[in-house]
């Protein structure tokens, strides 16, 4: 697991996700459920299995963490079209402005319209 | 000359049919006097097949009848009139306009041989024909004969629990539509959708108070203002966006001026209205709006009243000014737009300026905003203004979709431009790179432009001045070395100070630099300090305040800037003055982004 951070992540959304099975990728969604694994959704309502029982055997994180709103993870596309998460973030809001997820999901597009101006999927997460 | 008359009109103005023009000939002409009201002339008229004698001569036609220009036997075409038909059944048409085509004197007499007109023959529902009509007072006629209306209001006051949808007997509900000032004997259902405070006013002739609100049902919308009295009885009881039954008021001619609404009439509350509220309200609409695009309002006459819906954009914060009568009042603009893909400026005032929450940018429905030519084109609104944040309306739907799914990444153009100096949001993007290569304020006025900038050096050198302590005079003052400071525009010593700032920075973007100056606002917004606390520090705590400036750099702001060509000494120089700088809202600036991203991808 530990190769999720050194190599080059694409940045997706759900509807990316078939395109980068056994690939790094870093996703952005809101929480949804939190079961024993956690699904997060992106703007355009896709349920995505987030799977981050690695976290506790990585990052000796806890899973009992309380995971809500808008969260980044880092991982693995499993080739169920599941995240299998190394890393993840917490967007909290700030000063009261929530993240955007629809206008992150916007920017997201352009970056993979235009993905010549936007070699992130190459270089860096 | 001979005339004919129009057979059988008669029998069409009773059903209440259009009859275009009929020509008919006065048989016979009484004056009654109205107790309270006015007087009013009651007519015989004849169509030569029947005559009848429940004809009113509207009250703004009573000279016709008062100079004798309307007598017996005189022939007249009727050109507007209206139909009613009173409690107990009988038809009164009110004759609105009139003209007499030939005068008394040249008719020989009566034309045909008309018999009077008996209800019934040809129409069933009429329970109750209109007989002997000749010498009967009409009592409804004259509202405020007591024992017609006392017995029926109270009558109706039971109604609407038993059986609110099937109001029986005398006060039928009417259509807001049909309300004219000829009728009394009504009963409206109806939603209040704008309630006013309560006014009061005090000039020569006394003082006195009151509301006004505006109500409608699937018919229209009328105007109902209650004074004195009737705001102590009815006041309380309304509340905005209830349906109630009323029934009684006194109908006017409206005065458009003042109200956006679709009606000729407006109402007033009397002595005898009876306002009721209502359990059952569902049928009735919410509120009328005639929504207007915002790109069309370019075409509209200044001052006119719209009403538009539309996702407020962005918000300003509120601020207080003081009108010219020295009151002070609050003010908050807002950024409308809707599908068109035009932005307008709306300003609102008073309360609603302050408790307005435009956060989550949500659908904002304005009815009778006045459209001014401020700025190109704003909206005001008014004391009768109706805001419906997020109504519950199909165009607010309408709109919320198309919002999310592509309005939000549009950045619509703007009716209002911007003014040079005051507040108002940014419009001239440019980055730092198109400013130099395009020139910008080469020209013989100064250019105004809007940028995202990131500070990379301050000049903490004359950053500070001691300026006249006076207020509004930030004039620099000379230092008399004898603790006394002189300004020469106030041409007074003081013993103090205050300290000012005029601070030099260098902002960059991904292309370019430039030194910038700022003055007093805008530099603390840069220093994220008070200059005289930046003052304080420098005379005291040399450390804290280098800090300041190591903490400011870097930092990234919109920079409203105004760019010139100066010239010095044979030397010209550009020199740009920060008028406004404040924090990057990200999502806005991602928002141009991707859309000028998008545009450029499309060229």
């Amino acid at each position: 697991m530990t190769g999720v951070f050194e190599s080059p992540k694409s940045r997706i959304n759900a509807a990316m996700i078939s395109q980068h099975v056994n690939r790094p990728v870093c996703f952005v969604g809101r929480v949804e459920k939190v079961r024993s694994e956690r699904v997060l959704s992106d703007s355009l309502i896709t349920l995505i299995d987030i799977r981050l029982k690695c976290l506790a055997a990585v990052n000796n994180l806890s899973l009992d963490e309380e995971l809500s709103g808008i969260v980044e993870v880092i991982g693995m596309v499993s080739n169920k079209g599941t995240i299998m998460a190394a890393a993840y973030t917490m967007f909290r809001e700030e000063k009261g402005i929530s993240f955007d997820l629809e206008l992150y999901n916007e920017a997201l597009k352009v970056i993979q319209d235009f993905s010549q101006y936007y070699p992130f999927g190459a270089t860096s997460g | 000359m001979t005339v004919t008359l129009s057979e059988g009109a008669i029998e069409l103005l009773i059903k209440g049919s259009e009859v275009s023009n009929p020509v008919l000939q006065c048989v016979n002409i009484r004056k009654i006097d109205g107790g309270s009201g006015p007087v009013r002339f009651r007519l015989m008229m004849s169509d030569g097949l029947h005559t009848m004698s429940s004809f009113m001569l509207s009250t703004q036609l009573n000279y016709l009848a008062e100079q004798s220009l309307v007598a017996p036997n005189c022939v007249c075409t009727v050109k507007r009139s209206v139909t009613n038909v009173l409690k107990d059944g009988r038809p009164v048409v009110i004759i609105l306009d009139m003209e007499v085509i030939k005068p008394a004197d040249q008719v020989g007499g009566k034309i045909g041989d008309p018999t009077p007109y008996v209800e019934g023959q040809s129409k069933p529902p009429q329970p109750a024909p209109a007989p002997a009509p000749s010498s009967r007072p009409l009592q409804p006629q004259n509202g405020s004969d007591g024992h017609t209306n006392r017995g029926p209001s109270r009558d109706f006051g039971r109604k609407p629990m038993n059986a609110p949808n099937t109001p029986s007997g005398t006060s039928k509900i009417v259509p807001i539509a049909s309300l004219n000032p000829y009728q009394s004997k009504w009963t409206i259902r109806a939603r209040v959708t704008n309630k006013s405070a309560i006014r009061t006013w005090s000039n020569s002739r006394g003082d006195g108070k009151l509301f006004s609100m505006e109500i409608v049902d699937e018919s229209g919308e009328i105007r109902v203002t209650g004074f004195n009295q009737e705001v102590d009885k009815f006041y309380s009881i309304i509340e905005q966006g209830k349906v109630y039954y009323i029934s009684k008021g006194s109908l006017k001619i409206a005065n458009k001026q003042y109200t956006s609404l679709k009606n000729d009439y407006e109402m007033t509350l009397n002595g005898e209205s009876t306002i009721i509220p209502c359990e059952d309200s569902q049928d009735v609409p919410m509120v009328q709006c005639d929504f207007v695009a915002i790109a069309d309002l370019e075409a509209r006459e200044k001052d006119a009243i719209v009403d538009v819906i539309g996702v407020c954009k962005s918000v300003e914060d509120v601020t207080r000014i003081t009108t010219k009568n020295s009151r002070e009042v609050s003010k908050r603009n807002i950024q409308l737009m809707d599908m068109s893909g035009r932005v307008i400026q709306v300003t609102m005032w008073g309360n609603e300026a302050e408790t307005f929450d435009g956060s989550g940018q949500p659908i904002l429905a304005i009815k009778g905003a006045r459209l001014s030519d401020f700025g190109g084109r704003s909206l005001s609104t008014l004391y009768s203004s109706t805001l419906m944040i997020n109504p519950d309306i199909p165009e607010a739907y309408k709109l919320r979709g198309w919002y999310d799914k592509e309005g939000h990444a549009l950045d619509g153009q703007s009716m209002t431009e911007m003014r040079g100096g005051g507040g108002g949001g940014p419009t001239n993007w440019k980055t730092l790179a198109d400013v130099k290569n395009e020139h910008l304020g080469h020209g013989d006025k100064a250019d105004y432009f809007t940028c995202i900038g990131t500070i990379v050096y301050m000049r903490k050198e004359n950053c500070l001045y001691q300026a006249c302590p006076s207020k509004d005079c930030n004039k620099k003052v000379v230092d008399q070395q004898n603790g006394m400071f002189r300004c020469e525009k106030c041409d007074k010593e003081f013993p103090d100070f205050k300290y000012r700032l005029m601070l030099s920075a260098n902002i960059a973007d991904f292309g370019d630099n430039q030194w910038v100056t700022c003055f007093q606002d805008s530099a603390e917004t840069l220093l994220g300090q008070k200059a005289d606390y930046i003052g304080q520090l420098k005379e005291s705590n040399e450390a804290a305040f280098d800090e300041v400036f190591q903490h400011a750099n870097f930092n990234t702001f919109v920079f409203r800037n105004r760019v010139k060509l100066e010239t010095y000494n044979d030397e010209s120089r550009i020199k740009v003055t920060v008028m406004e700088a404040k924090p990057v809202d990200h999502k806005e600036y991602s928002k141009r982004l991707i859309m000028n991203i998008r545009k450029a991808a499309a060229q």
